[in-house]
């Protein structure tokens, strides 16, 4: 199509094309992900920048799917990648059959989705394999423009990619309105979020500088623009590029005057237009882009001939422009300057045309669109049926945020006086259900209260439990439950609903903590559902409330007993989902409150098979593999926690199931001691919580704290504590607690360390937060409070390592995580205490002793920090770790290092005191370092400095300086 | 070339804006660190009435930290993110400032373009911030952070509980502002007699209580809505800009 759109040079973006090049291709480490966020107000050229972008990447090689986000707010769920993908396929030619296939295959898998439970993962994990076929090993490069108007499955989908969860090399290029962003746009936290990752680049988009402005209006005008000429495009322009261009086009074509504002332009512009191209651009503008050519035709009722020839014409006055898949506005700015120029009645006319050619002949969005255009038409009656069309259609792609606006429009539309015959309590409930599956439970609330009024009467049970329900769902426990309460007693309760009311209602008061009134609801809940045929599912229920809370009351053999019983029934009965859901509450049961890991990781392990048997392998399967996970690392056994993580997360699980993974996997990074993959793995949840979500940053900040001690970023692990400590559920102890441990461990590390200064401020809030804790926990269940005792043995000791560390608090953490069964901070424990034991040079034999148990243990688990900070701690005490080595270590012989001849005259001993020196410590210090009198250093300072032939301490360091290896 | 925005501390301001704090620590730690920049800003420096506001402004969310240090609140997590989200604004206000964007919400420039002078006294001055931040900032910051909470502003809830909390500490630290100081303005509004007066009655009573959370609810119930919700940031805007003028004016010197 003739346009000179792009024929204007991008001025002014070469470093920043260059940049995000780069971000996305050149610096992507293989299998890894990017992505690159784009900001900019209108016109400033973001759109031209992504296809200028998108054709580089393409000429390196990569494979780009390019779509846009589209301003129906009722558009449906991942539109963007359907129309990138439908492009892509209309760009390919004959000889490639093979990604053409590949790429109907993904469209088709689309079609052929139908709504179920977990479909919205399921989903996720099969578009990421469709991407993985087209795009063959090549990297992949997804552009979305006009991000601001992102449906809600399709961010989703991003955060999911660039997760790493789909386990695809993706690159992301999106653009932004930045004037989307200054209300309470969704996307403003998303990239809050984002932006604070290595892998994501935010850029805003800055208009162009005065110089940028003339070389660009100069390259359009096709000479230097006349100094007054181009003191006014700066000035009207305000460095808009898309304004300069269109200022000096009127300048060059020579139009009288330089008009004063965009809107002037194109309105002079629309004026001068042919009658059929005036039409022509009033009609796309009031369509849903791009508009179809056979669509535009049947709208305008041309002859085809004609109709081309107009397009030419508005083409050529820049306000339209062609693609093969249809016609679109040249700019957004066009179409804001167009919005009021049609009379309504002219509006309606065209809507109604666009909804009759759409009725005759299905295109993309089809209802979608059907139900905007006839409801701009004003013919509510005709919009309802497609406003429910599109409801179901967006529910079977699992978008129930999209679902709930096209039910909620229905809604509206029923309630027009022209659309009789609707019933509306069946349209109340979908909406009411939508809005509760998308998290709008507000609002499902209200849609229940209007659904009981159209009812009328006393309202039902089945209604109260649905309320129940929602209530729950909004975290606000106490009403609901009231409402189940109100349904039990409701006089048309029958004895499965009863059931179902009791097993769920003991659930919430387990959450709510009231484990003796949960037990009494479960007890009831089993007795009812004892009579009913086919209430397997509150059987399981109520049994697992049950032996919650005997477990916490304090009778946990009655409670797993219980728990036994239910699996066996769920067994029986058969239904899959009832056999999972009561393996997964067992495994929690004993990896739980009752602690009894090696029994709950066989659980986990073993219902994680019998469930993939059952076909529930994507979701059940993950959960109990994420449970078997966490339990091996406390008993342990990381080895094997590492394989189970992997085997977990070839499923590609989403969401919260994912967070579990990926946190888990980073657990054992973190006491691995490796870093790239903590570091990867505490950015993937990142970039998952990005989406929304709370209860997962806990965990992840503690995860990050440790993994920056191990760093010795003392002050990183500090401001994660202290993040942590801000947004922390103060009744939440556990998570608390261990969270409070590592600020006083950040604290003590620096203080040891001497890296970074102690921050007494901090010291103070955690040492209240401690406290704290240790009231709450108080009252809390014993399981409950057993694990923050545990944790609270860390604290109190941390804190005394900040002025001379104690070794009988130390002895009591071993004794509270050896009682506990977790070795692994056992093992830490033993290193400290056995550090404190020498530094007060008292029982040096137990000291070695706490050494080599938490040396065979650290070794064991293949925790390597842990390990070589005994090994430098025994090195320094000159404690033997292995027995055979300790006659060897006896006799002096340090572990061999290559020695350069000045030191060669240096004893082993003699070289730790030198490097010590070096550091910059005093001989107190040293001495403290490395448990020997300072008198005795000053000993070996002495025949250092004569051997070295120096007389101070700073020639000394500058020798070891020189001949450090490295 | 012009003259940098922020002259000599130009290059400081903007290379602290680049950074997005993510925490409430973090806040509180780029707001001293504004100050400091702030009042060194000529020609008023000390008496700069942005410094008076961004002083306010410390103190005030020096306080929530310690709240949230102390267990004051019910939802930490709620008022954390409602706390970063909102100074965010307050950040993004001074970004568009910064690039002389037309964007700038009016609420804010009328007191950003006060930098230069006239002098106003300082406590007219921070009222004027604190108009800006909570009749325009705030329900905006409130609509996000419910989002990303995946909750909502109901009434009564916990996070409404936290909400009138922070409230009570603007009160705290703000001398007057809601006694004496609201009748002084109702004599200033009545002396003028102007057309914001409905819009006073109806809202700016209620100024350090509810008027935010309710502005939030309306914007909460048509967030999926481009163009209603674009309506009411304009209409909000145009609001708190009204009154911060008013503040500003010789008039708000009454206040002092």
């Amino acid at each position: 199509m003739a346009s000179d759109v792009d024929t204007a040079p991008l001025v002014g973006r070469a470093e920043l094309v260059q940049t995000v090049r780069s971000a996305l291709l050149g610096d992507v480490a293989h299998g890894q992900t990017a992505a690159v966020f784009l900001t900019g107000e209108s016109g400033v050229g973001k759109t031209r920048l992504l296809g200028e972008i998108g054709a580089r990447l393409r000429d390196q090689g990569a494979l780009v799917l390019t779509g846009s986000c589209l301003d129906i707010g009722d558009a449906s769920p991942l539109h963007p990648l359907l129309q990138a993908l439908r492009r892509f396929d209309a760009d390919l030619s004959a000889s490639q059959a093979r990604t053409s296939s590949a790429v109907r295959g993904l469209l088709q898998m689309f079609a052929d989705e139908t709504a179920g439970p977990d479909g919205a993962g399921a989903l996720l994990e099969r578009v990421s394999r469709g991407l993985h076929l087209i795009a063959e090993g090549r990297p992949l490069v997804l552009i979305l423009d006009d991000l601001q108007w992102v449906d809600r499955s399709t961010r989703q989908l991003l955060l999911y990619l660039l997760a790493g969860l789909g386990d695809l090399q993706l690159s992301v290029l999106a653009a932004v309105r930045a004037e989307s962003l200054q209300g309470a746009h969704p996307l403003r936290r998303v990239l809050t979020e984002l932006r604070r990752l290595r892998t994501v680049r935010v850029l805003d988009l800055a208009p162009l500088d005065r110089a940028g402005t003339e070389r660009l209006a100069a390259a359009v005008v096709g000479r230097e623009l006349a100094a007054d000429a181009a003191e006014q495009v700066w000035q009207r322009s305000g460095g808009n590029p898309f304004v300069i261009e269109e200022l000096a086009r009127d300048l060059r074509d020579g139009r009288d005057g330089l008009s004063e504002t965009l809107r002037e332009i194109f309105l002079a512009r629309v004026d001068a237009l042919p009658q059929h191209a005036h039409a022509v651009v009033h009609a796309v503008a009031a369509g849903v882009e791009p508009v179809e050519h056979w669509l535009l035709a049947q709208v305008l009722r041309l002859p085809e001939e004609e109709l081309i020839e107009a397009a030419r014409a508005a083409v050529a006055h820049r306000l339209l422009v062609g693609a093969d898949d249809g016609y679109r506005l040249r700019h957004r700015l066009v179409a804001e300057v167009l919005a009021h120029e049609l009379l309504p009645a002219e509006r309606s006319g065209l809507h109604r045309r666009y909804a009759e050619a759409l009725t005759a002949a299905p295109a993309e969005l089809h209802q979608a669109r059907l139900a905007h255009h006839w409801r701009l038409a004003g013919e509510p009656a005709r919009a309802l049926p497609a406003a429910v069309a599109a409801a179901q259609e967006a529910e079977r792609l699992h978008g129930y945020a999209e679902a709930h606006r096209h039910w909620s429009a229905a809604l509206q539309l029923a309630g027009d006086p022209g659309t009789p015959g609707v019933d509306r309590v069946e349209l109340l409930g979908h909406a009411a259900e939508a809005a509760h599956h998308c998290g709008e439970h507000a609002r499902a609330l209200a849609l229940l209260e209007e659904l009981a009024a159209v009812q009328g009467g006393e309202p039902g049970c089945a209604l109260h439990i649905r309320r129940a329900r929602y209530l729950a769902a909004a975290g606000r426990s106490a009403l609901a439950e009231k409402e189940y309460q109100r349904a039990l007693e409701a006089a048309d309760c029958s004895p499965g609903e009863r059931a179902t009311a009791a097993a769920h209602l003991a659930e919430l008061l387990l959450h709510l903590g009231r484990y003796a009134d949960a037990g009494r609801r479960a007890r009831e809940a089993l007795a009812l559902a004892a009579t009913v045929e086919g209430s397997t599912t509150e059987v399981v229920l109520a049994s697992s409330a049950l032996g919650f809370s005997e477990a916490y009351l304090e009778d946990p053999d009655a409670g797993l007993a219980v728990m036994r019983q239910a699996l066996d029934t769920a067994e029986r009965a058969g239904r899959p989902e009832d056999v999972a859901c009561a393996y997964l509450h067992l495994a929690e049961l004993l990896t739980g409150p009752l602690n009894i890991l090696e029994e709950g990781v066989v659980v986990a392990r073993r219902g994680a098979e019998r469930v993939a048997e059952l076909g529930l392998g994507r979701t059940w399967e993950t959960r109990l593999l994420a449970i078997a996970t966490n339990g091996l690392f406390r008993v342990g056994q990381w080895a094997e926690a590492e394989k189970v993580v992997a085997a977990a997360l070839r499923h590609r699980p989403s969401g919260a199931d994912a967070v579990e993974l990926l946190l888990a996997r980073c657990r054992l990074s973190v006491g691995y001691g490796d870093i790239e993959a903590a570091d990867r793995d505490l950015d993937a949840v990142a970039t998952v919580l990005a989406g929304g979500g709370a209860r997962h940053v806990i965990p992840l900040l503690t995860l990050r704290a440790g993994l920056a001690m191990w760093e010795g970023r003392h002050d990183v692990a500090r401001q994660a504590v202290q993040r942590g400590l801000t947004e922390s559920r103060s009744d939440d102890v556990t998570i608390l607690s261990a969270l409070v441990w590592h600020g006083l461990r950040a604290e003590a590390e620096a203080h040891a360390s001497r890296t970074v200064a102690v921050d007494p401020t901090a010291v103070r809030r955690l040492r209240d937060v401690a406290e704290r804790v240790a009231r709450k926990s108080a009252s809390a269940a014993r399981p409950v409070r057993s694990v923050v005792d545990g944790f609270l043995a860390l604290c109190a000791a941390e804190v005394s390592r900040l002025d001379g560390s104690d070794p009988e608090l130390w002895a009591s953490s071993v004794a509270e995580w050896d009682r506990r069964n977790h070795p692994y901070p056992a093992a830490y424990s033993r290193l400290r205490q056995a550090e404190a034991l020498l530094a007060r040079r008292s029982r040096v034999a137990t000291a070695a002793k706490l050494l080599r148990e938490a040396y065979r243990v650290a070794q064991g688990l293949g925790a390597v920090p842990l390990t070589s900070e005994i090994r430098e701690l025994a090195g320094r005490a000159r404690v033997s770790l292995e027995e055979r080595e300790a006659a060897d270590r006896a006799r002096g012989a340090a572990p061999a290092e290559p020695v350069d001849d000045e030191l060669a005259a240096l004893t082993a001993r003699e070289r730790e005191v030198l490097a010590l020196v070096a550091e910059g410590l005093t001989n107190k210090e040293i001495g403290q370092r490395l448990f020997i009198s300072e008198r005795t250093i000053g000993v070996h300072v002495s025949h250092i400095f004569d051997k070295l032939q120096v007389r101070t301490r700073v020639q000394a360091s500058a020798i070891q300086l020189r001949n450090r290896r490295g | 070339m012009t003259e940098p925005v922020w002259g000599p501390v130009h290059r400081d301001i903007v290379d602290l804006l680049a950074d997005h704090p993510a925490d409430v620590p973090a806040v509180v730690d780029h707001l001293t660190k504004l100050q400091d920049m702030l009042v060194r800003l000529p020609p008023l420096e000390e008496s700069c009435p942005l410094a008076d506001f961004n002083k306010l402004y410390l103190t005030i969310t020096s306080s929530v930290l310690d709240g949230l240090y102390d267990d004051r609140f019910v939802d930490p997590v709620f008022l954390s993110r409602l706390d970063v989200e909102f100074a965010a604004r307050y950040f993004d206000a001074m970004r568009l400032w910064t690039d002389s964007s037309p964007g700038t919400p009016k609420a804010w420039s009328c007191l950003f373009e006060r930098m230069r002078g006239p002098d106003a006294r300082p406590l007219p001055s921070a009222a004027a911030g604190v108009n800006a931040h909570i009749n325009f900032d705030l329900p905006f910051a409130l609509v996000t952070t419910f989002d990303h909470l995946e909750s909502e502003p109901v009434d009564g809830s916990d996070q409404h509980h936290d909400y009138l909390e922070i409230n009570n500490i603007f009160a705290d630290k703000i001398p007057g502002l809601r006694r004496g100081y609201l009748e002084r303005w109702q004599l200033l509004i009545d002396m003028l007699n102007g057309d914001i007066d409905d819009w006073y009655q109806g809202e700016l009573v209620e100024y350090t209580r509810d008027v935010a959370w309710r502005n939030a609810q309306k914007i909460w119930r048509c967030r999926h809505d481009p163009d209603a919700r674009e309506c009411e940031r304009t209409r909000l805007d145009d609001n708190a800009a009204a009154l911060g003028r008013l503040l500003l004016s010789p008039l708000g010197a009454f206040l002092q």
